[in-house]
């Protein structure tokens, strides 16, 4: 209906006024997510439009969950004819959906546009996450990082420090639990329940015992004695009395509050928490720390898996230069220090040593190391299709009605048939 | 047949036909569509589009995940419109006899069946919070409602029926009120007890509304999605994951638009078919009444 509006204004501005003038504005229409507390978006585009007399910038919000977002993607980027354009120019893309856009033939290849090294100022996980069958298809933005979060003083007032194997968490768990004797306290708590999240703390077990979710050459599960070794853990944890049961069906949200009430030791989440726990007047202020995830054994601590956005242009845009310049202005240096200032956490490195936003948020050099050592979730088009495969098996396994060996054979025999001809 | 009769019979033609087109373009024309889709392997990302006969049916055919979500739709759809309907009618009953603040209760009645499926959802989030949730606290235990196996299907049932007994309670109420006040009296002179006038003058007058009820709900059962894809995402280990979950999983969030439209299919012959033998049953009744 938007389309078909538009259209009309468009045939009755020409008729009215005949034929474009060469200087007249041109417009270009950014579709992003609401950003959280004080939106840093119009600021950063009026400041664009300033240095682009010739270009207008025209926001538009979607729906707050990434479910709908990637719905209204797909149903105006593939229903929209091609000579029309699905009405928007540059659209905030989220981390797993580049290969599947470009694949699709969504995206402008951005690779002649962009400077020799340009992404190298990015977080190598970031600028993973942005290529694709060795082309560049978005600017990394917005930055998120899977990390272990730990009550601090409770550690110290038992003298341990933060766990770098699953074993000295258990351990900790255990000890700390003992001596509080408080039947409230939680000991580790991360996200089980069947949806996106429970794939990044599986990735991040898989990772963990020393295999992936896709082999090199994209057999899935291609180890599958450590796939199954590694979903063991995730049900060991709650078997063991580690973990409450009810992870089972807990989301980022829920099990940051149990954290950030009080009522756990541990906590995996993304570094988006840190500012909540250290908000003030926030019961954790000052109280928790943060660490790589543990690792299995010997290995040392281990990686944790990505998220966040990044900046695409609709292959079918009708202002590509416009279009483009506002894509890399927004993921520039100057305007990721605009973004960081609030809630957002940046895709370029430098900015996490800078001393202005080091003195407002002053854990972001400690996310500097941990971001160094992520990894992306498997960039592939068929991403998607891989997760909600995997979901249910993995749940499966958390509540203890699967054995890690037959969710693994299930999830593999699953995508064979859902994964036949796509790569 | 009189020239008059054909006259008024094609008259008559002309009358349905608009009704008839609108209704075939409407409902027949996506429903072919979806079908012939259902026949075809399409995953546009991939620009894969091409014949796959039955390739999608014969999948589902030995997937346990189709099964799973079959037997997940079977069951809520019984165990909801069997709770709905003995609650809706207790309740229907119940009202009939109140004396006071009648439509206070009809207010509060229509409160739950008004709220939109998502917002219902949310509230019973919060109500079955693991820690902070009134259930947990009002029942005095800690249970972990949607993330046990056992227990996050009966408590979909329970936040359905929650929902949508209202409705029942409704159309029987309606239906009680029109019963003339004779009928009982006539019954309390042959000396038929609560039980008997139930039994052998409610219940009867009753059930044309109860069948029709039942159907509604039944249907709507079937296609059940709103409260597991925002409660438990068809969690755990897939165990509240209905058809129509599977089906949207497949269509819409990885775009496999040939498989989900098989699901698609599936959910439609199975809704078609239970609509049929209730409507056998009402007409059965009809013919013999």
């Amino acid at each position: 209906m938007r389309a078909i509006l538009l259209a009309a204004a468009v045939v009755l501005l020409a008729g009215c006024g005949g034929p474009p003038r060469a200087d007249a504005p041109v417009t270009v229409v950014f579709k992003h997510a609401r950003m959280f507390g004080d939106d840093p978006v119009p600021r950063l585009v009026a400041a664009f439009e300033r240095r682009h007399p010739g270009v207008r910038v025209k926001t538009e919000a979607l729906g707050s969950s990434s479910d709908e977002q990637h719905q209204f993607f797909v149903i105006n980027l593939e229903g929209s004819a091609a000579a029309r354009g699905p009405g928007f120019d540059v659209m905030m893309l989220d981390v797993i959906w580049v290969p599947e856009f470009a694949r699709a033939g969504w995206l402008l290849d951005l690779t002649p546009s962009l400077a020799p090294g340009e992404l190298d100022a990015h977080f190598p996980a970031a600028a993973e996450a942005a290529r694709w069958n060795g082309r560049v298809w978005a600017l990394p933005w917005n930055f998120n990082v899977g990390v272990l979060y730990y009550r601090a003083d409770l550690l110290a007032r038992h003298g341990l420090g933060p766990p770098r194997s699953d074993a000295e968490l258990a351990r900790a768990v255990q000890r700390i639990r003992a001596a509080e004797r408080d039947p409230k306290l939680e000991g580790f708590v991360w996200q089980g329940k069947q949806y996106e999240g429970l794939t990044c703390n599986a990735l991040e077990a898989l990772w963990a015992s020393g295999t992936a979710l896709l082999g090199p050459d994209g057999e899935v599960l291609p180890d599958t004695t450590r796939a199954a070794h590694a979903l063991a853990r995730l049900r060991g944890w709650i078997t063991d009395g580690i973990s409450p049961p009810w992870v089972s069906a807990a989301d980022e949200e829920l099990t940051r509050r149990a954290f950030g009430d009080g009522r756990a030791i541990f906590l995996r989440n993304w570094f988006y928490a840190m500012d909540l726990f250290d908000a003030p007047g926030a019961p954790g202020r000052g109280k928790v720390g943060i660490a790589a995830l543990p690792g299995r054994g010997a290995a040392g601590p281990s990686p944790g898996s990505t998220g966040g956005s990044l900046l695409g242009v609709s292959r079918t845009t009708r202002h590509p230069a416009a279009a483009v310049a506002l894509a890399r202005f927004l993921a520039s240096e100057e305007a990721q220090r605009v973004l960081a200032g609030g809630s957002v956490l940046p895709t370029r490195m430098a900015l996490y040593h800078d001393p202005a936003l080091v003195a407002k948020r002053p854990h972001m050099p400690r996310f500097h190391d941990l971001a160094l050592a992520a990894r992306p979730r498997p960039v592939t088009p068929a991403y998607l299709m891989l997760s909600t495969s995997l979901q249910p098996e993995l749940s499966a396994v958390v509540v203890g009605v699967k054995t890690p060996e037959r969710a693994v054979a299930d999830a593999r025999r699953q995508l064979a048939y859902a994964l036949q001809g796509l790569r | 047949m009189t020239a008059r009769e054909r006259a008024e019979r094609r008259a008559a033609i002309g009358f349905v036909a608009p009704a008839v087109v609108t209704l075939a373009a409407l409902t027949a024309g996506p429903a072919l569509w979806v079908f012939w889709l259902s026949l075809r392997q399409r995953v546009p990302v991939f620009g894969i589009d091409h014949f796959a006969g039955i390739a999608h049916y014969a999948f589902l055919a030995t997937d346990p995940r189709f099964w799973s979500a079959f037997r997940v739709t079977a069951v809520f759809t019984v165990a909801s419109v069997a709770l709905e309907l003995l609650l809706g009618l207790g309740l229907a009953l119940a009202l009939r006899g109140q004396r006071v603040g009648r439509r206070a209760a009809l207010a509060l009645l229509l409160l739950a069946w008004a709220l939109p499926g998502v917002v219902t959802a949310r509230l019973f989030e919060w109500l079955y919070h693991p820690a902070a949730g009134l259930v947990n606290v009002a029942l005095g235990v800690a249970l972990n409602w949607l993330g046990d196996p056992a227990l996050a299907l009966p408590a979909l049932v329970l936040a359905d029926v929650w929902r949508t007994m209202p409705f029942v309670a409704l159309f029987c109420y309606a239906r009680l009120l029109t019963i003339p006040a004779a009928v009982y009296e006539a019954a309390a002179v042959d000396g038929a007890g609560r039980a008997a006038t139930f039994r052998f003058v409610t219940l009867p007058l009753l059930a044309p509304v109860l069948l029709v009820t039942l159907l509604f709900r039944t249907l709507d059962a079937l296609r059940a999605f709103d409260l597991m894809f925002v409660l438990t995402g068809g969690g755990p280990a897939g165990l509240t994951e209905t058809l129509t979950v599977y089906a949207y999983r497949s269509l819409f969030q990885t775009l496999r638009l040939g498989f989900g439209s098989a699901i698609g299919v599936i959910v439609f012959v199975l809704v078609m078919a239970v609509a049929a033998a209730y409507l056998s049953v009402l007409r059965r009744r009809e013919a013999a009444a």
